[in-house]
């Protein structure tokens, strides 16, 4: 099986790292080798996995000059799910972009066992805002790209620009996700949406309270509360991104029309 | 962390402008600056001189918030147009790099049939010579040199960064640069040796293009040997092999031979290819203790502290050097005179024979003097 390698975007506090996380873990469950890299400097992405525990980022060692192994960065979480954070600056300080760029390279080049996965999920933060933080997509580690938003104007407004952001770059995108914070005909919206851009609803996933309880102790909704259908439903969308092998270049929405598919 | 590793505080040579140097060495026509319009400025402006184009794609505060791919990729359609170039090298700057910028992609949105060397460097790297190294890896992507050049390149490099750290500008937090002995002063116990009919060894150990200056030295010593009937008395070193290197490199090589032999200075021991000043140090060890250990005086041009003392301990030693910061170095390495070549390096640009140096010039004038003086006298 080619290996998949996945980036999910979208607004801030939308939910990309719980989505990648519990994905993660639903993938993990059927037996598959994952790796989650999160690349946001809040460095929130696999805390789920580890119990609740934070390891330490690569820019942490690289600040402190140490000479980077394998083993310092790659710690293993849930059924074996391989997390690694990139890390970052103080908010406000220095270039957090140029962070992301600088410990990929370092990742790529002291970690083996990345070639042995059969999906590796870059759990990259907000919208695409510089270069540094598209690194992953442009040195060519990515080769799928989601977008995760809700039915409401602004995350999907970002959807919208993260999509004029994908076509700039020349990467196409594999699907829309909505996690849906209780709109009304939020479904339908982003369906919509994801048509006139070119591309399709790949899941719903609910806004349930137990999403927060689980991260809220430290894990995944998988690990947690399996039986639960939230679960499921992360259970359904590992499988239809693992199966998944279309991607188109997304067009993106006139402003207007955006507000107009809210209304 | 690496070996005497200390927080250097005086300015050092940048990874831009070695990839840049690199590229010329690789014999690309133009080399592109991706970055601000003053970066690297004095040295783009040296290598005009010798016979590549430098342009810059002049990024402004415009292009570090936004970028510069389009700049970049229009810049490399009007070089193609302007200048007809076979190869074209791209360089990266910390400015470029900072913001995340990709070389590959406006090379791509170019589309010249031309090759294009990309080299995503900026000048953050405490040795310079990582700019040649990236420089030389994506020759090797690109196809310009093959798998086996860039092995032995590489070899080269790790042994000129070592070089630096032994006994070079990067073996001290802070060196004061410093002008050296008087050449005038110099020279003239180098006569006087020469005359009292001491054995004397010239051993030139230059880096590239800086050979064609320090070649002069060797010939200078020669010339005012003969004059004093001592040529026997002279045994000539030099890394002047001209098989080993890149092309223009080996093309050195061969026009510093060919005026050696034009004016009748014969190469005794060859020590080396032009680019292999890191590592001609043993074998010239090895030389000496073999033939040569009973030299009273001997000469080093070039990068001499890449000489052990080992084998020299004996004799009496005189260096020239290109570096200001390199005479104290030299002095606690136990050189009795450190003569420096200033500003060498811009004079060695876009020749292609061998150019007059100071101390050469010193040392012939001299002679002349004592030579008119004696003759008067008798
Ligand atoms: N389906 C959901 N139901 C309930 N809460 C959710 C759901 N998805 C995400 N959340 C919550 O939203 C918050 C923000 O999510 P997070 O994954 O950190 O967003 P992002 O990574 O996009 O910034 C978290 O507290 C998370 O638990
Ligand atoms: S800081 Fe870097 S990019 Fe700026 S001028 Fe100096 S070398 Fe060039
Ligand atoms: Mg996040």
């Amino acid at each position: 099986m080619a290996q998949k390698r996945i980036a999910i975007y979208g607004k801030g506090g939308i939910g990309k790292s719980s989505t990648a996380s519990n994905v993660a873990a639903a993938c993990a469950d059927e037996g598959y080798k994952v790796m989650i890299i999160g690349c946001d400097p809040k460095s929130d992405s696999s805390i789920t996995l580890l119990g609740g525990k934070r390891i330490q980022t690569i820019l942490d060692l690289l600040r402190q000059k140490i000479d980077v192994k394998e083993e310092d960065i790659v710690h293993e979480g849930y059924k074996g799910v391989q997390c690694v954070e990139v890390g970052g600056p103080e908010p406000g300080i220095g270039c957090a972009g140029r962070g992301i760029i600088v410990a990929i390279q370092k990742l790529r080049k002291v970690c083996k066992s990345i070639d042995d996965m059969d999906l590796i999920i870059y759990d990259v933060p907000g919208d695409i805002v510089c270069g540094g933080f598209v690194a992953p997509i442009r040195k060519g580690l990515v080769n799928e790209a989601y977008i995760l938003t809700s039915g409401e104007y602004m995350p999907l407004y970002a959807a919208n620009n993260i999509c004029k952001g994908l076509s700039k770059i020349n990467t196409p995108l594999s699907g829309i996700i909505c996690n849906s914070r209780s709109v009304t005909r939020e479904e339908d919206i982003v369906k919509k949406f994801s048509e006139e851009i070119g591309s399709k609803l790949m899941a719903f996933i609910p806004k349930e309270q137990i999403v927060q309880d689980c991260e809220r102790d430290g894990f995944s909704v998988l690990e947690k509360a399996p039986d639960s259908s939230v679960a499921s439903v992360y259970r359904e969308l590992a499988h239809t991104i693992m199966s998944n092998g279309s991607s188109v270049m997304p067009s993106s929405l006139e402003d207007e029309r955006l507000r107009e598919l809210t209304r | 962390m690496a070996e005497n590793d200390i927080s250097i505080i005086h300015p050092r040579p940048s990874s831009i402008v070695a990839a840049l140097y690199t590229l010329r060495d690789l014999n690309v026509d133009v080399a592109i600056l991706h970055g601000p319009p003053g970066c690297s400025f004095k040295h783009a402006r040296l290598l005009e001189e010798d016979g590549i184009h430098v342009v810059t794609t002049a990024l402004d505060e415009n292009g570090f918030v936004f970028g510069g791919r389009d700049e970049l990729s229009s810049l490399l359609c009007k070089v193609n147009e302007m200048f007809d170039p076979k190869l074209i090298g791209v360089v990266g700057t910390c400015a470029s790099m900072i913001i995340g910028e990709e070389l590959r992609e406006p090379v791509q949105d170019a589309n010249l049939e031309v090759p294009v060397i990309e080299v995503e460097v900026h000048a953050g790297y405490p040795n310079n010579t990582k700019g040649v190294l990236i420089a030389l890896e994506s020759a090797f992507e690109a196809g310009v040199i093959d798998e086996e050049e860039l092995g032995r390149q590489k070899v080269l490099l790790t042994e000129a960064t070592n070089v630096e750290k032994r006994h070079g500008a990067a073996s001290k937090e802070y060196l004061v640069p410093s002008r050296g002995d008087l050449k005038y002063k110099v020279a003239g116990k180098l006569i006087d040796c020469l005359k009292e009919g001491k054995k004397c060894l010239t051993i030139m150990n230059a880096k590239k293009e800086t050979g064609y200056m320090f070649a002069d030295i060797t010939v200078a010593i020669n010339e005012v040997a003969k004059e004093l009937g001592v040529d026997e008395n002279i045994i000539n070193m030099a890394n002047v092999d001209e098989n080993l290197g890149l092309p223009r490199v080996r093309n050195h090589a061969t026009n510093i031979m060919n005026d050696f032999k034009e004016k009748g200075v014969p190469i005794h021991e060859i020590i080396g290819g032009m680019d292999e000043y890191p590592i001609t140090g043993e074998k010239v060890s090895k030389l000496i203790a073999d033939k040569y250990s009973d030299f009273e005086l001997v000469v080093i041009t070039g990068v001499p502290h890449a000489i052990p003392m080992d084998n020299l301990k004996e004799m009496e030693v005189i260096s020239v050097t290109n570096g200001p910061r390199q005479v104290f170095p030299l002095k606690d390495m136990g050189h009795d005179h450190v003569v420096v070549e200033i500003d060498l390096h811009p004079k060695t640009l876009g020749v292609s024979h061998i150019v007059e140096s100071e101390f050469g010039a010193t040392m012939r004038e001299l002679a002349k003097d004592r030579l008119n003086d004696s003759q008067e006298e008798s």
